[in-house]
């Protein structure tokens, strides 16, 4: 489904370059769990912004069912992110000012879907992560492993290929850790949705059924675990 | 979605109080000002229409050219099919009136009937004794009155109140003009003067005379003859329509001539002027124009670039959300306009807002105006003593438009930061 071929990404700092990725080749089949390992600096979040067509590469190719990525303009790679793609933030990032149910419904209405005909879809899923009772509250009125799983609403209520999930569990303890994996988890299975992780949480690792680990820009292993 | 971006502006105050405070207060301002120096150019307009050159004028050329020397041999003749063809050939909402503008000698005498005092005077002959009263009505002539009442009776004359002073008038005291006669002749008329009126214009105040124009036709020999025509035109009619409204008639008048009346000599070519015509008021209502072109434009200038900030500031505010949406796959045009809409909502909301509150101040000073008769009392200007605003469709469409225009400028400016800024940047800062 989605295809790295020698990836590489260098920024320019001043007068130097920094090279944050560099050759980096992978395939991502459907349905996948999976998760990029590494210290900080390693290039995960970069290479989750490559992916997701929030930034481009310096180098190599990027393709996703069949479409490449090099040859979309910017306006294009928007509509690919709105088709493909969900966004799960280390902080949930909920626009403060909506309530779950407006803040799930939103990536609808960017799709340019009536909300009449998409109510009952966003609510069933709002109930799927537990918040059915607070779907009509506001960020602020919720926990942080609440928010977490408005987010994860909010990036599945397309139905997406790819859920791209960058250090989801940060900013949660131990418990809401658990729960909102155990929900991915449950939803990965349920949608087939793939979800690619970049995390350095150990309780993240426990989760996923593949690990590429990252270490200055290149994919030092990458493997299935059981 | 509208109704998504409605909500994201009722629930954040911070991305809405700003902009429309700053729309409502600008509008507000234009509003009031515009609606302000409009009103005292049309009061100083309508002034000089009422007192000298009517809104509409129909003038024997050859007295128009030599107009400061009152020559009265080139009066027209025919004043009642002149009035009947003016009647049937105009828009029936303009009112007509024929005047006699003349210059004498006034003599004023001493118990023994002898010269007491005497000056030249220009006058005025005009209807002061039919029963609609018009003249007085357009004139407000029973409000100038500050000594005496208004003529009753043929031969009775009102004289301003310094033009009184100087030769020692008292009411009802006698005076003689001595002037000439239409065809060339001398002309001499006694009146008693039975009022003195302030004007507010320091010329007429000092030299100006009224009569009845049946008393100035008798006294000068111009029987069914008079100077002027002047036409009144409704006052919802824009000044800037005057000139249609003038070639339209010039074109019927110009058929006319060719079968003129009788009592019409070889050289008589009567014409019509509208009041940008005269006085030099073309000239001024163009400096007018001028004026309200720049008002509006350091206006808008200057709400743009509040606006622009304000934008800024709200970018500012919104980081995230923004950085958010353009993850979530809204294209950099999308986002902007969802911008616009936000800021043309909150845009509406504050011209309606600033029409109503300077809509109501202009209201205010049109109905009851500021007293500012010390300031022009020593001017020859042609100024009501009370300055009133007008209100008028054009005077909000000139706070409206640049309200809304200031905002979209002000968040196009203000979107072209985010427009510039790549998607991983802003994604980048908003994780940051």
């Amino acid at each position: 489904m989605l295809e790295l071929k020698s990836v590489g990404k260098i920024y320019q700092v001043g007068e130097q370059e920094f090279r944050a990725l560099q050759d980096v080749s992978l395939n991502v089949e459907e349905g996948e769990f999976m998760a990029f390992v590494g210290p900080s600096g390693s290039g995960k979040t970069t290479l989750l912004n490559l992916i997701g067509g929030l930034d481009r590469p310096t180098s190599g190719e990027i393709i996703l069912d069949g479409i490449k990525f090099s040859d979309r303009s910017r306006d294009e790679l928007s509509a690919l992110r709105r088709k493909y793609f969900g966004f799960v933030f280390q902080s949930h990032n909920l626009l403060p000012v909506h309530s779950v149910y407006e803040n799930v419904l939103f990536p609808l209405l960017l799709n340019g879907e009536k909300e009449l005909e998409v109510r009952d879809r966003i609510m069933a899923l709002v109930d799927q992560v537990g918040l059915g009772p607070e779907a009509h509250k506001k960020p602020h009125e919720l926990s942080g492993g609440q928010c977490q799983r408005a987010a994860i609403a909010r990036a599945l209520v397309k139905r997406p290929k790819l859920i791209l999930a960058d250090e989801p569990t940060a900013n949660l303890d131990a418990e809401n850790s658990y729960n909102i994996l155990e929900l991915m988890l449950n939803l990965n299975k349920k949608y087939d949705a793939a979800f690619i992780f970049s995390t350095h949480d150990e309780k993240v690792t426990r989760y996923i059924k593949r690990e590429i680990r990252l270490e200055d820009g290149s994919i030092v292993w990458d493997r299935a675990k059981k | 979605m509208i109704r998504w971006l409605i909500m994201g502006i009722v629930r954040d105050r911070t991305r809405f109080l700003f902009p429309w405070l700053v729309t409502t207060v600008g509008v507000m301002l234009m509003i009031t000002l515009l609606g302000f120096i409009e009103g005292i150019f049309m009061s100083m307009v309508d002034m000089t229409a009422k007192l000298d050159t009517g809104h509409l004028r129909l003038v024997n050329k050859p007295f128009y050219e030599e107009e400061h020397l009152n020559p009265l041999d080139r009066a027209l003749a025919s004043e009642k099919e002149t009035k009947t063809w003016l009647t049937q050939n105009s828009d029936p909402e303009i009112q007509w009136t024929s005047r006699i503008r003349w210059a004498a000698l006034m003599d004023v005498p001493n118990e023994r009937g002898e010269t007491r005092s005497q000056t030249p005077v220009t006058g005025m002959g005009l209807d002061l004794l039919s029963e609609s009263g018009s003249e007085i009505k357009r004139l407000g002539l029973e409000s100038s009155l500050i000594k005496g009442r208004l003529p009753r009776r043929s031969h009775e004359m009102l004289a301003g109140y310094l033009l009184a002073e100087s030769l020692g008038l008292e009411i009802d005291g006698k005076v003689t003009l001595l002037g000439q006669s239409f065809d060339g002749g001398f002309a001499a008329d006694n009146y008693q003067v039975v009022g003195f009126v302030k004007f507010g214009v320091a010329a007429m105040d000092k030299k100006m005379a009224l009569i009845d124009i049946e008393d100035a036709q008798t006294t000068f020999y111009m029987e069914d003859m008079v100077t002027d025509w002047l036409g009144f035109l409704p006052s919802r009619i824009s000044i800037f329509d005057y000139d249609k409204i003038r070639n339209d008639l010039q074109a019927k008048l110009t058929k006319w001539r060719q079968a003129p009346p009788g009592d019409w000599v070889e050289d008589d070519f009567p014409i019509l002027l509208s009041v940008l015509d005269q006085r030099n008021m073309g000239q001024i209502s163009q400096t007018f124009l001028m004026v309200r072109k720049v008002l509006v434009a350091i206006f808008t200038f200057i709400m743009s670039l509040v606006l622009w900030n304000a934008g800024l500031l709200n970018g500012i505010h919104r980081y995230g959300e923004i950085g958010l949406r353009l993850a979530l796959g809204e294209t950099h045009g999308q986002l902007l306009r969802s911008l616009m809409i936000e800021s043309l909502a909150i845009a509406t909301l504050g011209c309606l807002a600033g029409s109503l509150l300077g809509g109501g101040f202009v209201y205010y000073l049109q109905e009851v105006g500021v007293n500012m008769g010390d300031a022009f009392v020593q001017t020859g200007m042609m100024f009501s003593d009370v300055m009133r605003g007008r209100l008028s469709l054009v005077g909000f469409l000139y706070g409206i438009v640049p309200g809304l225009a200031a905002s979209v400028l002000g968040t196009l400016a203000a979107g072209v930061a985010i427009y510039q800024r790549s998607t991983a940047e802003l994604f980048r800062e908003l994780e940051a």
